[in-house]
């Protein structure tokens, strides 16, 4: 029924440690259209990845938690309802991931050419022979120069940007209709950044394929993301049209989170910005709002309750207090509170 | 080229090692008060007292002693056991070795195989019912000496059930129709191997598991199954692989309290004898051979590492 390619509703994931439960995901929920691209934004730690994990079904049950009303519908299925066969084509051909530290994500005792192939072999009916023309030919794609002597290396004789391009070409293996991609410039130095997000957006343009982008700094998806979401302590505080995030943002966390974007015209004797304070505990969530101990505007009923979602353009929210009209049934005044400062 | 210089390099290393371990072992015995032939409990006569002395090189001063029994070493020759006449270490080898080497190998292969197994089990099965049973295993088998497992099968199976002969062991050339004597202190020996490798693997697997490539292993929809055996089990085989020719050369060497148990004319037994009676010559040799086996076996499993791991390399430089 519903065109969307991937509908997240309510996807709650809880880590349980010695300590207790620690909620890493406290609600989030997105829409992806085919071949878009949505980027998750946020800092350490507010649950990006988990989000990106459980969106494969790659989180460790347990420790992981992912609570019973959260779903994640593919293509109008839930794929925590899917049996081992069906996750298993989920996975790598429906969907793939990229993650953020491809020295680590391959397999150190296995050849380039090995990892690529396998999961051809495993999604479609292939030789050997045929599978490995197309091992080349997917290096090739991906901008790996001698694909022919690459394939029969292993990764530490590859260089960052290489290892990157390799896990590139794992992904798009089989023309996945979903790409989840887990901050995979981050471990890159800035040139070979720019060359990873241009193969990127080059792949996805042409096998259409749908792109989450996590990162946590705003710069990288500025001219790849159409959407963003941003994150804090596990929910979505804002969501809009890139133009409309990045020119209006609502939030103040979304709003101080591009002001520590460092600029090439800023002077030189200007400290870059920064937001004071730590992320909260997620052992022990603030009933309120989550930002607010943080927030500039910080006013009473943040503390007590948590905001509502605001709508401005037609896509574009945020969940804060600054914008209600009327005063909530609650009776918590809507006093600024200056004194943590 | 520089393969061939690591070569020269090891060997040089060998055999100032088997120098240094030649040496102290010689002054060590020298140290010792008394010798192989006052020990003995038999009261000769004088004359053929002075004259085995004599024979032996016991009456010349240590130093002399030490330059002969170094250029023996060199030339290959240890010398004639003073116990038991016109033996050499060479013949004692090749008579028990043998003996250790098939009780060894078969306690390891046993070993070692069903370590592996329960290890994979555990690792596996982590948290659930099987991994504390392998955990608790483990721990029993550890901390029970084999020397207690050895006369506890000897009760149980020799005098009560009479399934196997309680000591003995098959005469040379009876390979096959002796196996019922080895049967027990295979047994006896295993448990040791079982507790190290299953509790290794089990903690190099949950290491493995928990790196980042099985995550990209899972992500494209590998079969567990596919996941186990093609990334976490070779990655984790890497530390059981290096250990094994240790674990290979210390089960041929013999093992001392087993072979005693079951009366086993097997080298370990012998080693401990010929030490206790002082025999000069044959426990320089064993000591310079089993130190020549040890440093071969480290230096294969300096040749697996790179095997088994394509990260590390002979050359040693950077790739």
């Amino acid at each position: 029924m519903s065109d969307k390619l991937l509908k997240v509703d309510n996807l709650r994931v809880s880590y349980h440690t010695y300590a207790g439960e620690v909620q890493a995901v406290r609600g989030v929920s997105f829409e992806l259209d085919e071949g878009e691209t949505l980027a998750l934004v946020g800092e350490s730690g507010c649950g990006k990845s988990v989000t990106a994990r459980s969106l494969m079904r790659l989180n460790k049950v347990p420790p992981a938690e992912i609570k019973a009303e959260s779903r994640v519908l593919f293509q109008g299925e839930n794929i925590y309802d899917f049996d081992q066969n069906r996750l298993r084509r989920y996975r790598g051909q429906d969907a793939a991931m990229i993650f953020q530290d491809a020295m680590a994500a391959l397999n150190p005792t296995m050849t380039i050419g090995k990892q690529v192939a396998e999961t051809l072999l495993h999604h479609q009916a292939l030789s050997k022979k045929a599978a490995r023309e197309q091992v080349r030919q997917l290096l090739q794609q991906v901008g790996i120069s001698e694909p022919e002597r690459r394939l029969r290396q292993y990764p530490h004789e590859l260089s960052g940007g290489m290892r990157q391009r390799v896990m590139i070409a794992i992904a798009f293996a089989n023309q996945p209709r979903l790409l989840i991609a887990d901050e995979p410039t981050t471990a890159l130095d800035v040139t070979i950044q720019a060359q990873i997000i241009d193969l990127m957006k080059q792949l996805q343009q042409i096998h259409k394929t749908a792109v989450i982008m996590i990162t946590h700094d705003l710069g990288v998806v500025a001219n790849l993301a159409q959407r963003i979401a941003v994150m804090y302590a596990g929910t979505i505080v804002e969501r809009g049209s890139s133009r409309e995030i990045f020119y209006h943002p609502r939030h103040p966390y979304t709003n101080m989170l591009l002001e520590a974007v460092p600029r090439l015209d800023q002077p030189e004797d200007k400290e870059l910005a920064s937001i004071a304070g730590t992320p909260p505990d997620l052992l022990n969530p603030p009933p309120g709002c989550p930002f607010c101990s943080r927030c500039r505007y910080c006013m009473d009923i943040c503390l007590k309750q948590r905001p509502p979602v605001y709508q401005f353009e037609p896509d574009h929210q945020a969940d804060c207090w600054l914008y209600a009209l009327e005063k909530p049934a609650e009776d918590a005044p809507f006093t600024r509170r200056d004194d943590h400062e | 080229m520089k393969v061939f210089r690591y070569l020269i390099k090891r060997l040089l290393i060998a055999l100032i090692t088997l120098y240094i371990i030649a040496t102290a072992t010689f002054f060590l015995l020298a140290l010792t008060p008394g010798d192989a032939l006052s020990a003995r409990v038999e009261k000769l006569p004088d004359q053929v007292t002075e004259r085995l002395y004599e024979k032996y090189g016991l009456d010349k001063p240590v130093m002399e002693r030490y330059l002969i029994t170094m250029k023996g070493l060199l030339h290959g020759d240890f010398g004639e056991s003073i116990i038991y006449e016109g033996q050499t270490v060479q013949d004692i080898i090749a008579e028990k070795g043998p003996v250790s080497a098939r009780l060894g190998l078969q306690q390891m292969i046993l070993g070692v195989g069903v370590g592996l197994l329960l290890g994979i089990l555990a690792a596996v099965k982590k948290g659930k019912f099987w991994d504390y049973f392998v955990v608790v295993l483990a721990i029993l088998l550890i901390s029970v000496p084999n020397l207690i497992f050895a006369l506890l099968l000897q009760m149980v199976f020799a005098a009560r059930l009479k399934w196997f002969p309680v000591i003995g062991w098959p005469s040379a050339g009876q390979w096959f129709s002796g196996w019922k004597y080895t049967v027990l202190p295979t047994l006896a020996g295993c448990f040791g191997y079982i507790a190290a490798y299953s509790r290794l693997l089990k903690a190099s697997m949950l290491d493995v598991m928990n790196q980042d490539y099985v995550l990209t292993a899972e992500s494209k929809g590998l079969t567990h199954r596919e996941v186990i055996l093609h990334h976490v089990l070779r990655n984790s085989m890497i530390p059981i692989i290096t250990r094994l020719p240790m674990t290979v050369a210390m089960c041929i060497t013999g093992s001392f309290f087993i072979e005693s148990v079951f009366s086993i004319p097997g080298l370990g037994l012998y080693y401990v004898n010929a030490v206790a009676a002082q025999d000069v010559p044959i426990v320089m040799g064993e000591t310079v051979i089993i130190a020549a086996l040890y440093i071969f076996v480290v230096f294969i499993t300096d040749i697996l590492y790179t095997i088994v791991d394509p990260r590390i390399r002979i050359s040693g430089g950077k790739r």
